[in-house]
């Protein structure tokens, strides 16, 4: 079914556990060693991190939801669990899952658009290594519909047509009442889930997973309760609690914020509802360690990396 | 059935294609063969890991719209079976056959079709995208029901079996609960969109204009302003509806029941072409053929009918004369008078061997064709309808079920235009010696 994620190609087909996904990405690493060796591109999150500010930058310039680039950044993601990051161009890769994932959230944007915005976005040197012998290199997307058009069926067949994502915000939506959450919490949680689109798990967990898990760091991290570390604990103190609806007491003397109310009755939903507490414990501990490395993150590395990248391979 | 605005085209190009007789033979498999060799595609650039034509041996063509070309095709290598390969045409810019992206609704059908999974739904086998054309290729269904309904007007008008229609709508109704549950609006239901297999199982088709409803980043009406094949189209959207909903396909399928006892479409307006501003015109004509049977709507029926667009153009239409008794228990006097005079010149209760469709036929009729959406029956509901119950009959899924004639399979053609060339408008069968199907209008978005 269409809206129905149990019986979704997303599940069926899109669902990994990390042993197979490191398996998947080691098999592309053994195609070419030499080029991996040569071309060295930053940590997967922080790649991921760029790509999504590149994202957002090109979706600025058209009246395009977050939905879309979140839709866009999951496909980005499975095609490159198919095919070898530095055999692409990643700039038409980002430009193309938009321009699909536009069509695909009905808000489509007519390719000359989107090509001419890419352009326009990523024109220039500005994305192309800092040495001098690149000065005059030719812009890193041509200004090519049919480029553009010729990606889209590439990055098609690799989905295998199944191009419909589920996300996490929908979940959010339908907690907010349930869970009693205020706007401030939601805001907060829907920033995670946007955030989340830079690491794997939207390739390991069920939405609904996110989404409450999205929603445990909402409630936890929010400044006035001790911040990252005091989350680290709580999720921590969740993951050795296998009982906790009979324990919840006992994780109070971990975690300070387990005293507030709504972790509380969060904690409680959670306990006795059907959501697997250990992934959402395991994803919460992905999120907080993707804003840990996240503060290594240089734009100008990733940019020259990939420019290196490109240029070696003569995609430039 | 002559239709009121044929396309003179199609009904061209079909006696040209007669013409040209057995020389076409080749452009059916010339269609597939235009494919480029792979090894001669500059390095960097796609080529795909299937072949169509390594699958799948093309016997014929079946029919044609704004989207493409469908063929008929046997499997090859060990797979067996019947297959109908949807093939979508490429925008073409000068002479050259040019990626210029994927229009939205080839986009929708081929990421729904990928999802759904149900027995009354066309079955999707696979998807080739090859050297810049999309390949969908989809089980074979040897009928559709506009070739049913077409059969039962030769050589003379002979009914449907009663039972056959109650399979039908059963199966329909069984397969739209299912997209709608998925949150699927198919929104061009009619019956040329409607398959059925050589061994009587419904399955809905054409899921091109199809799109998902949950929650929407747009209004529906934003995305696509003109939905539905106009004589299916319901009166919500007839009057400008900014927010319709799943009911729109229920009034199709009301159309799609009565048209079925008939054997002509009930509502066969003519539509109002879009003038030059893209401003959507009201459709008059259409409407008009509506209140000729159902009488105008009323605000204490319709309360939501005063915030249509539109509504104001209601008064300029005629109204039912005042010929007509008054209604029954509610049900709305024109249709009533409808029903049983169409059962009667169909033959439905003199002829024995059809049976009788009987008032309970008429009362889910009546609310399949309910003027206000909110009010109108939903799928799960409309299945629950003691039409499918009474006589403690059970429904059977196979609506060939006790006949004993056949239908005569699909005609397929060696005939085909050179698709490098072709720009066909409008839609097109297969060996249809006159206009009868190119006067049904079709519908399709510009995307």
């Amino acid at each position: 079914m269409a809206a129905d994620f149990w019986a979704s190609t997303q599940r069926r087909y899109w669902q990994f556990s990390k042993e197979q996904l490191a398996e998947l990405r080691d098999k592309l690493d053994n195609e070419d060693k030499t080029l991996v060796q040569q071309c060295p591109l930053p940590d997967r999150r922080l790649l991921s991190h760029f790509f999504n500010t590149q994202l957002v930058k090109l979706g600025k310039r058209m009246p395009i939801r977050q939905q879309a680039i979140a839709t866009a950044q999951v496909y980005i993601r499975r095609f490159y669990i198919k095919v070898p990051i530095r055999q692409t161009n990643p700039y038409i890769v980002m430009a193309t899952a938009l321009y699909l994932a536009c069509k695909m959230e009905e808000s489509p944007q007519h390719i000359r658009v989107v090509v001419g915005e890419a352009s326009a976005v990523w024109s220039g040197s500005e994305h192309l290594p800092t040495k001098p012998s690149f000065a005059d290199q030719q812009d890193v997307i041509p200004l090519d519909v049919s480029k553009l058009g010729e990606f889209e069926f590439y990055l098609i067949s690799e989905m295998n047509s199944q191009l419909i994502v589920h996300h996490p915000y929908r979940t959010l939506q339908e907690l907010q009442s349930t869970l009693n959450l205020a706007p401030d919490e939601i805001s907060l949680a829907w920033s995670v889930i946007n955030d989340h689109y830079m690491t794997d798990l939207p390739l390991l967990n069920p939405p609904h997973v996110i989404a409450v898990s999205a929603i445990f760091l909402a409630l936890t991290l929010k400044p006035t309760q001790g911040g990252l570390q005091a989350t680290i604990a709580t999720a921590a103190a969740l993951s050795n609690t296998p009982q906790l609806s009979k324990n919840t007491s006992s994780a109070d003397n971990r975690a300070p914020d387990m005293t507030s109310n709504k972790v509380q009755n969060f904690v409680a939903w959670l306990a006795e509802g059907e959501v697997d507490i250990k992934a959402v414990v395991d994803c919460s501990q992905e999120i907080i360690s993707l804003y840990e490395v996240l503060e290594q993150y240089k734009e100008t590395t990733c940019k020259e990396q990939i420019a290196a990248c490109m240029k070696k391979r003569g995609l430039v | 059935m002559s239709g009121p605005n044929n396309p003179p085209s199609a009904a061209a190009t079909a006696r040209l294609s007669v013409a040209q007789g057995s020389s076409l033979k080749r452009s059916v498999q010339a269609a597939f063969d235009e494919s480029s060799d792979p090894k001669k595609m500059p390095a960097n650039s796609y080529t795909s890991k299937v072949r169509v034509l390594d699958k799948y041996k093309v016997i014929g063509f079946i029919s044609s719209g704004t989207y493409g070309r469908v063929y008929k095709a046997v499997g090859l290598n060990g797979q067996s079976g019947e297959f109908a390969i949807k093939k979508f045409k490429p925008d073409k810019e000068g002479e050259m056959i040019q990626y210029t992206g994927i229009s939205q609704s080839a986009c929708r059908e081929m990421a729904l079709c990928s999802e759904l999974s149900h027995p009354n739904v066309i079955n999707l086998v696979e998807i080739i995208l090859e050297d810049k054309c999309i390949f969908m290729v989809f089980e074979y269904a040897e009928h559709d029901l506009l070739q049913i309904i077409q059969h039962h007007t030769q050589p003379t008008r002979h009914p449907i079996p009663a039972s056959a229609i109650k399979s039908i709508l059963f199966q329909l109704l069984n397969g739209l609960y299912y997209l709608h549950s998925s949150w699927v609006l198919h929104r061009d239901l009619k019956p040329a969109n409607i398959m059925v297999t050589s061994r009587g199982e419904v399955r809905i088709g054409d899921l091109g204009l199809a799109r998902l409803f949950y929650k929407p980043l747009h209004s529906l009406f934003n995305g696509d302003k003109v939905v539905v094949t106009i004589w299916y189209r319901a009166p919500e959207l007839l009057l400008g509806s900014k927010h319709y909903t799943p009911a729109v396909d229920l009034w199709a399928v009301g159309c799609i029941f009565a048209e079925l006892l008939s054997l002509r479409p009930i509502f066969k307006g003519e539509e109002a072409k879009l003038d030059n501003k893209k401003t959507v015109p009201f459709q008059r004509s259409q409407m008009q053929k509506i209140v000729d049977v159902l009488g105008l709507p009323t605000v204490e029926k319709w309360p939501n009918l005063v915030h249509h667009v539109d509504y104001g153009n209601l008064g300029h239409l005629t109204p039912l004369g005042p010929r007509l008794p008054p209604s029954e228990n509610g049900r709305c006097a024109g249709l009533e008078a409808w029903y049983w005079n169409t059962l009667r010149t169909s033959n439905y209760e003199a002829n024995l061997n059809a049976g009788t469709p009987g008032p309970q036929g008429l009362d889910l009729l009546s609310k399949l064709l309910e003027w206000d959406p909110a009010k109108r029956l939903t799928a799960e509901d409309a299945l629950q309808h003691p039409y499918f119950s009474a006589n403690g009959d059970k429904v059977s899924a196979n609506c060939f079920e006790g006949m004993s004639a056949q239908y005569p399979h699909r005609r397929v053609s060696q005939d085909d235009n050179d698709i490098r060339t072709s720009s066909l408008p409008g839609t097109k069968r297969n060996g249809l010696p006159d206009d009868t199907f190119a006067g049904r209008p079709t519908k399709r978005l510009k995307d």
